[in-house]
């Protein structure tokens, strides 16, 4: 990471941070990543199934989702022990790096039928208003271009029969009753966008 | 009309094999229950809600300073470092209990020493926005669970283990419009909002878009309004003793509204009807969702509150402080548009109640919307009279509270 960089993730900590979680020592940056990618593959961009991309996240996201973890609200299993006393201003750190790390495409096949499909569907639905045209994301709405399409289906499903409590529950009523051949279809779609 | 708890529980049966029908016919694909017309929206495709911070603004940079106020009042920062803040009632030894949703957490915030804390009570719930506080138990409603934490202001570094009431309330488990809302009313009753699952769909009247009321128990169900697409705060007036709610308008329909609503329940009319999904506003048609006569039998709006303003936390003034004229007024904070291309809202208005039974409504609270450059500092969520009669305004945006105070015209 270049001195600018550095810079700059300092000037994003001193607004956003104040709360004192009363937790212990913040751990190096370099020593949690690490632990990351683990998981999430070299740079945060993962061949893994079940196992989300977290790099070229809008930071947003990235800090939303772990501080919601971290909090419970969204329980994730797998994650508990790497979010044990992770602070915000880390959390912040963290999402500074993997959203500035350029996604490396999902290598699953998309079926081109699945995807027609989807862009139909995608329409309809408005899925671009909040994930944006190229489906990038934007704050709180999460990249779906090159994410995991396993992971993609996956997640819709949870959304729909209320199994992942999140930010928002504007995806839930998104896809409120819709078949799974459906959010197939979506998910094949956005990730090949 | 009043439904008593097992009508309630038929029409759950009904609802689920007559919605299967309803299915089949829609379009696939679509989201099965927002009958949403996307094509024949003109608004810009691109709105989106706005995102509301998992981490606090450091005081020293809260917008204070745009706050303005009608001349002989001022704001002052009350407490802050708690992110995503909205719903607040007091305890019986002055403890500010805190609501959120996102966040997921319950906060307590008191004075200790002349110095002011904030605890994180509870965490890890889903948006528990609906707080109550009666006889020294603190009730949380979150969206899927119900506790009641009994004597709680004495616990308040462990406040153990609650009392479960989830089963004896029997919410619906839709998670859309369903953070809650309630209070205790003049009658000992705890009144509960249970939201339309949905931008804009039909809604069985006998579970989703409703206020009820149950005994604080959970026992005693019944419907007092029916209709109400998704109210986030009430009060009861305090002379009539009649309910006033704020509702929340269908978005996709239009810059210009269908308006959010300020509503009253008129006396002896409990169970009566506000018009979801058919009419909304003041007889607003809807462009979706149509049958004869949409608006007949409807209830219409003590005043209307702007276009997506989403209107949330409503109290009445009682207190010493502020001037005469404000004594049974209503404060209404309004948390801000998303779905209008020029921003609206991000204030605290007043409405005034007339002899005729509507309301007239004022700016009180400005500056957090900078209408040239279509940006917001803060989104005011809820409001709440202290003992010594001033008033504290939370902030979603920055996760603070506001102190507004009368201090006379100079
Ligand atoms: C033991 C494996 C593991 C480790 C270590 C791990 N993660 Fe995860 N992470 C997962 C899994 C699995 C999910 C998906 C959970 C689900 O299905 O809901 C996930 C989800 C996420 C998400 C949500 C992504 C999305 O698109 O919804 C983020 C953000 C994230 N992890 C960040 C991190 C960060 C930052 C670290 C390092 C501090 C980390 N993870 C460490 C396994 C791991
Ligand atoms: C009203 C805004 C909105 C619309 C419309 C919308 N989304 Fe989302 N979406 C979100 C938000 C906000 C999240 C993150 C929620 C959370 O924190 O769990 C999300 C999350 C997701 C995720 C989870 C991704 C991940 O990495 O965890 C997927 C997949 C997704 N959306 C797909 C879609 C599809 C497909 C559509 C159209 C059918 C759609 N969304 C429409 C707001 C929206």
């Amino acid at each position: 990471m270049s001195v600018v960089k550095r810079a700059s993730v300092a000037a994003l900590l001193a607004p956003l941070l104040v709360f004192a979680t009363g937790y212990a020592e913040s751990r190096p940056l370099e020593e949690r990543a690490a632990e990351c990618v683990a998981c999430h593959g070299p740079g945060g961009s993962s061949s893994t199934p079940g196992v989300p991309s977290i790099s070229g996240q809008p930071q947003f996201f990235i800090i939303n989702q772990l501080i919601l973890m971290r909090e419970g609200v969204r329980p994730v299993a797998a994650m508990a022990d790497v979010l044990k006393g992770l602070k915000d201003e880390e959390a912040v750190a963290l999402a500074e790096r993997f959203s500035s790390t350029p996604i490396v495409r999902s290598d699953e096949t998309a079926d081109p039928a699945l995807v027609k499909r989807g862009a139909e569907l995608a329409v309809k639905m408005r899925c671009a208003s909040c994930h944006m045209p190229g489906y990038e994301g934007s704050e709180q709405m999460p990249r779906l271009s090159g994410q995991r399409i396993d992971y993609m289906i996956d997640a819709l499903k949870a959304y729909r029969d209320d199994k992942r409590p999140g930010a928002d529950t504007a995806m839930t009523a998104v896809v409120y009753g819709a078949s799974d051949a459906d959010l197939a279809a979506l998910a094949h779609y956005t990730a090949t966008k | 009309m009043r439904f008593t708890r097992k009508a309630a529980l038929g029409g759950v049966f009904l609802w689920a094999f007559a919605a299967g029908a309803a299915y089949a016919q829609q379009p696939s694909g679509m989201s099965q229950i927002d009958r949403t017309n996307q094509a024949a929206s003109k608004q810009d495709p691109g709105l989106r809600p706005h995102a509301t911070p998992p981490v606090a603004t450091p005081a020293e940079k809260l917008p204070l300073d745009k706050i303005k106020l009608p001349a002989g009042f001022k704001a002052e920062l009350w407490s802050s470092g708690h992110p995503g803040a909205r719903s607040m009632v007091r305890g019986d030894k002055g403890t500010i209990f805190m609501g959120s949703r996102t966040i997921g957490r319950v906060y307590a915030i008191v004075e200790k020493d002349g110095k002011r804390e904030t605890k994180t009570l509870l965490q890890g719930l889903t948006q528990p926005n609906g707080l109550a506080f009666r006889d020294g138990a603190l009730y949380v409603f979150a969206i899927n669970r119900v506790f009641r934490y009994d004597n709680i202001e004495s616990k308040l570094d462990n406040p153990g283990d609650p009392v479960e009431l989830t089963q004896a309330f029997n919410l619906p488990p839709e998670v859309h419009h369903n953070w809650k809302y309630v209070d205790f009313g003049p009658d000992g009753k705890l009144y509960v909002q249970v939201g339309a699952n949905c931008n804009v769909c039909e809604v069985n009247p006998g579970i989703h878009a409703q206020i009820r009321r149950y005994n604080a128990d959970g026992t005693g169900m019944e419907i007092v309004a029916r209709g109400v697409r998704n109210t986030v705060g009430f009060d009861w007036h305090p002379a009539t003793g009649e309910l006033w709610f704020t509702d929340n308008g269908r978005d996709w329909a239009g810059e210009e509204g269908p308006e959010d609503e300020l509503n009253r329940l008129p006396k002896g009319m409990e169970g009566a009807n506000f018009g979801f999904p058919y009419c909304h506003a003041n007889g607003v048609v809807d462009p979706d969702i149509r049958k004869p006569d949409a608006c007949a039998g409807v209830v219409l709006p003590a005043a209307l509150t702007g276009p997506h303003s989403a209107g949330l936390g409503i109290k009445f003034y009682t207190g010493k402080m502020f001037p005469a004229e404000y004594q049974n007024i209503a404060f209404v904070a309004r948390r801000g548009s998303w779905n209008r291309a020029q921003k609206f809202g991000y204030d605290v208005v007043i409405a005034r109640p007339q002899a005729d039974g509507s309301a007239k409504i004022e700016p009180f609270m400005t500056g957090l919307l900078d209408e040239k450059a279509n940006a917001f500092f803060g989104r005011p969520t809820y409001v709440l009279q202290m003992s010594d009669g001033a008033m504290l305004v939370s902030d979603e945006q920055n996760g603070a509270t506001y102190r507004i105070s009368y201090t006379g015209a100079k």
